[in-house]
């Protein structure tokens, strides 16, 4: 396989917050920002009320994964079925400040102190791979990677490492990013132990996707 | 009374964020927990800062939210009873 070939190896959804692609397929929308996660979740997905309890960051996840996943024709797992072998990557340079920020609001003065327990529970990224493993039945390893830019070398390291293991034999992966309800940039993809196995190669293609997040 | 439990209604509506769901869904009887509505542990903390923040009412004994949020109706009788704004 070529260096070409393998560019266009993986799969992906974008989300911005004037947009959403799903493996090259523009999604029609009449919103942006938030209001437009809500459109999309309503006319893609439906069926998880518990979407509009989360933080921007877990909507912004969990509608890339679900959207990606459904794209790619993967079963959801029922009842007692849960996959082992799957964990959840993910990056990003904000971490949780869109939470922290709207928890903040909550406490913010002294008169009105109301600090509310729903906003408190996402105040920490890792929550939004949470989100995704508990909708998908994932019990594979799940890790939130905190960086200080688009390293896209430190990303494919993480990635390829998390295949050391003799349990994960895919990955779901990814950067999401928010800073206020209305500003976010995210991109999900799904891969196999075969995807990581080439470093340069892996660093490579994450560039050309995260191209899709400036 | 009847005013005050759809005003509570819509106040546990936008409070937890049940964006699908109307003040007529609501049964006043049915419970608000398990089945019914579907809330979870961190909506009941919700509840009692609801409770304190827009009534007054500051549980001592969040154990007692327990009985408190039974339903919509065993609500609005005890913050009819107990608030102080």
């Amino acid at each position: 396989m070529t260096d070409m070939e393998k560019e266009r190896n993986l799969k992906y959804t974008v989300i911005t917050d004037k947009g959403v692609t799903v493996c090259g397929r523009v999604l029609e929308h009449n919103h942006t920002g938030s209001a437009m996660l809500t459109e999309i979740y309503r006319a893609q997905l439906g069926d998880w009320p518990k979407f509009f309890k989360m933080d921007t960051l877990s909507k912004v996840g969990y509608l890339a994964s679900e959207l990606l996943l459904k794209e790619l024709g993967e079963r959801r797992l029922e009842g007692e079925e849960y996959a082992s072998d799957r964990a959840i990557v993910l990056f990003g340079t904000t971490a949780s400040l869109c939470a922290d920020r709207n928890y903040q609001e909550t406490i913010q003065d002294s008169d009105n102190y109301y600090p509310s327990p729903a906003l408190f529970v996402y105040t920490l990224p890792n929550i939004v791979t949470g989100e995704i493993a508990i909708r998908n039945h994932y019990r594979g390893e799940t890790s939130f990677y905190v960086l200080d830019g688009y390293d896209t070398g430190s990303m494919a390291f993480h990635l390829q490492c998390a295949f050391q293991d003799d349990v994960t034999e895919s990955l779901l992966a990814g950067w999401v990013d928010s800073t206020d309800n209305d500003d976010f940039r995210c991109f999900f993809t799904l891969m196999d132990r075969a995807d990581a196995s080439d470093l340069k190669g892996l660093e490579n293609e994450l560039k050309g996707i995260m191209d899709n997040l400036k | 009374m009847e005013e005050m439990i759809l005003k509570l209604k819509q106040e546990i509506i936008e409070v937890l964020n049940l964006e699908d769901v109307k003040p007529e869904d609501i049964d006043n009887d049915a419970p608000l927990f398990g089945e019914g509505l579907g809330l979870d542990s961190i909506d009941a903390l919700e509840l009692i800062v609801l409770m304190e923040k827009n009534y007054g009412i500051k549980l001592q004994d969040p154990a007692k939210g327990k009985e408190i949020f039974k339903s919509i109706n065993v609500m609005a009788d005890y913050i009819q009873k107990n608030r102080t704004r």
